[in-house]
């Protein structure tokens, strides 16, 4: 691969590297890219990527392990797009993922990229884990098998898989039962969205993951997906049109947001607890929700909700994008994203760290943990909220 | 150079309770299992390719199993393995001799200056086959090899042996090697690369192509039975405050003769 063959090679060169990629909008911290933030190099933001990528590309630099790491450290948060003050913008994250790809077909990606990647293509999720026990999550909730309910309850790999996560994917189907939701799981059946997978470059297993999820849904009769992840939201709204996957997708605020408009949920056992809400990058950034989860929280009596400084679409990304939940490329330092937000969250005086994305839950329990905050922070996924103002046990 | 990659097949193993015996006890139940290339053979996969970028020629994949192992030989050319030959023999629980000989007899019908194994299988784990096949091809074999550089008639191999320590040594060519994890970084196999991999070609024989009669491969050692370890005592989890926890960790241990 030479520049002249890249997808981007007319416009790559546009970046001067002005450094606005590394800001929230609100310009409040030079350090609201998630891999600048941990690393504190210009190499690791978007600008410094930019021009590694060219340099690789025109041959100036070879590829190396760093060079890899460098790219994959990059969680697709969107933070430098949504900054970037130049035309070009739309796609400068575009091509990151791009020259990823090009590392992807060269075989050349961190040890543990290729360890993700290779689960998904044999078990259908990055942990490894067998597909047989994917369901598991759900024994004993009586959450039943789609079978032509009105919506398709889409948990994804952290949900299915993730101990803690699990809890969420768990409460949130309890929360939907109580409203008298028609909705059914995959189980064992269920696949990889495959947004990571897209977002890591590998776009051929992204493709056969969305053409294989369509037939699916499609063969089932599903019309309506509901989410339990921001990260299975934004491919099977945004990507999978493009594989005639046309779906009703909503993220699940957005139907507890709607639940509780039509009056179909009991919140009145409240939730007595300062909140701070963390916005995750799949649900605001790359989908502009930001009100739902805000109109949810504030619904629930007994709730004070505070904003943390960095909010909406200046957010602070978990670190847990672009895969690096499992790759971990940003971790193992008190500057590790998740660790920065936790402590921002922390200053809040909030006593509930609430999330509603299964990536960020599972990053900020542990940076709570690594911050020795286990006393005055808990972090709390939106729907157990909702479940515990329903009376749900 | 021209290089010789033995590769098998192997389940996933990466979770021991997804593994169960059938009903023959000599098998494992397949069904619902994800299947790829044995990890020490994806070394010597990228052993090879290393070479061949570096000093030019061919590299053949050879395996010996049944239809559905095609799979790896496609993953090994989209890896970048010019040729993939499959000898259609079921191996399962097979003496190691048997599959020697058959390789044996392939590799003697190709270019070969090396010939590359890995160390040992994942699943049955015996370590044989790469001895086996340079004894029966009169080459120089070296095992456990964890790093190698290569001139134009000779290599020069470390290998490792008990604690760390290495041992190193020149060899002529041909050779046939052992290859041990850790001796290089296996390259990512993209899907896209296993796509364009599915319009290529393999090379499928029998063992009677090769000359190999049904009373040739005849069994030294015959598999008895399969069995899972048997499950050991349940953890005993110690909850409470670690002033109290820790005395009753030091009294459980004391108890049991560890200190």
């Amino acid at each position: 691969m030479t520049l002249a063959d890249y997808k981007y090679a007319d416009t790559i060169h546009r970046c001067f590297r002005c450094g606005y990629c590394k800001f929230p909008v609100n310009w409040m911290d030079v350090n609201n890219c998630p891999a600048y933030a941990r690393f504190r190099m210009e190499t690791y933001s978007c600008g410094g990527r930019l021009w590694l990528t060219r340099a690789w590309l025109s041959g100036e630099i070879d590829w190396s392990d760093h060079l890899a790491e460098i790219l994959y450290s990059c969680t697709a948060c969107k933070n430098c797009e949504v900054k970037c003050p130049l035309r070009f913008n739309v796609d400068i994250l575009n091509m990151i993922i791009a020259a990823k790809s090009e590392m992807v077909e060269a075989g050349r990606i961190p040890s543990s990229v290729k360890k993700f990647l290779e689960n998904i293509q044999r078990q259908g999720n990055p942990y490894g884990h067998p597909r047989v026990k994917r369901g598991e999550w759900m024994e004993g909730t009586g959450i039943e098998p789609y079978q032509g309910h009105d919506f398709l309850y889409y948990v994804g790999c952290v949900g299915s898989y993730d101990t803690r996560a699990q809890e969420v994917a768990r409460a949130l189907g309890k929360v939907m039962q109580k409203a008298g939701v028609s909705f059914g799981v995959l189980g064992n059946d269920e696949n990889c969205d495959g947004n990571e997978v897209n977002k890591l470059g590998e776009e051929t297993l992204f493709e056969m993951l969305a053409e294989e999820n369509v037939a699916q849904f499609k063969k089932l009769g599903i019309q309506k997906v509901v989410t339990l992840s921001p990260h299975s939201y934004n491919a099977m709204k945004n990507d999978y049109p493009m594989f005639n996957g046309d779906f009703n997708v909503m993220h699940y605020i957005q139907l507890l947001d709607g639940l509780l408009g039509d009056d179909r949920l009991d919140i009145s056992g409240g939730y007595n607890a300062t909140v701070t809400y963390h916005d995750p990058c799949f649900l605001g950034r790359w989908n502009n929700e930001y009100e739902a989860p805000r109109n949810v929280l504030k619904a629930i009596p007994g709730i004070q909700l505070i904003e943390m400084e960095r909010n909406r679409d200046s957010t602070l990304c978990c670190g847990g994008g672009g895969g690096n939940f499992y790759i971990d490329l940003l971790g193992g330092s008190e500057r590790s994203p998740a660790r920065i937000r936790v402590r921002e969250a922390h200053a809040t005086g909030a006593g509930i760290l609430a999330v509603a994305c299964p990536n960020c839950l599972t990053m900020f329990e542990d940076a709570v943990k690594a911050e020795g905050l286990e006393e005055e922070l808990a972090v709390r996924d939106v729907s157990e909220i909702v479940a515990e103002a329903c009376g749900i046990k | 150079m021209d290089i010789i990659a033995c590769i098998k097949r192997v389940c996933d193993t990466s979770e021991a309770d997804a593994i169960k015996i059938d009903s023959s006890q000599r098998d494992i139940e397949k069904s619902g299992l994800a299947f790829k290339i044995n990890d020490w053979d994806e070394y010597a996969l990228e052993a090879a390719l290393q070479l061949k970028e570096k000093l030019g020629g061919t590299i053949t994949a050879v395996t010996v199993g049944p239809q559905e192992w095609n799979d790896i030989l496609r993953r090994a050319l989209a890896m970048g393995a010019d040729t993939g030959i499959r000898i259609d023999h079921d191996v399962a629980s097979e003496d190691p001799y048997i599959v020697a000989l058959i390789l044996k007899t392939v590799i003697q019908r190709l270019p070969h200056d090396l010939v590359l194994f890995g160390a040992q299988s994942e699943d049955f784990g015996s370590g044989q086959l790469g001895a086996m096949v340079a004894e029966m091809l009169g080459i120089p074999h070296a095992t456990l090899v964890v790093s190698l550089e290569a001139e134009e008639n000779k290599i020069h191999i470390s290998r490792e042996l008990e604690a760390g320590t290495l041992e190193s040594y020149t060899i002529e060519l041909p050779a046939l090697l052992t290859i041990h994890t850790g001796i290089n970084q296996p390259r990512y196999i993209s899907l896209g690369g296993i796509k364009k991999a599915m319009e290529k070609e393999l090379q499928v024989m029998s063992p009677n192509d090769l000359g190999l009669s049904v009373d040739m491969l005849i069994p030294m050692v015959k598999l008895k039975r399969l069995e899972l370890p048997p499950k050991g005592k349940e953890a005993e989890l110690i909850t409470g405050q670690p002033e109290a926890t820790a005395g009753q960790l030091a009294k459980t241990l004391k108890e049991a003769g560890i200190f």
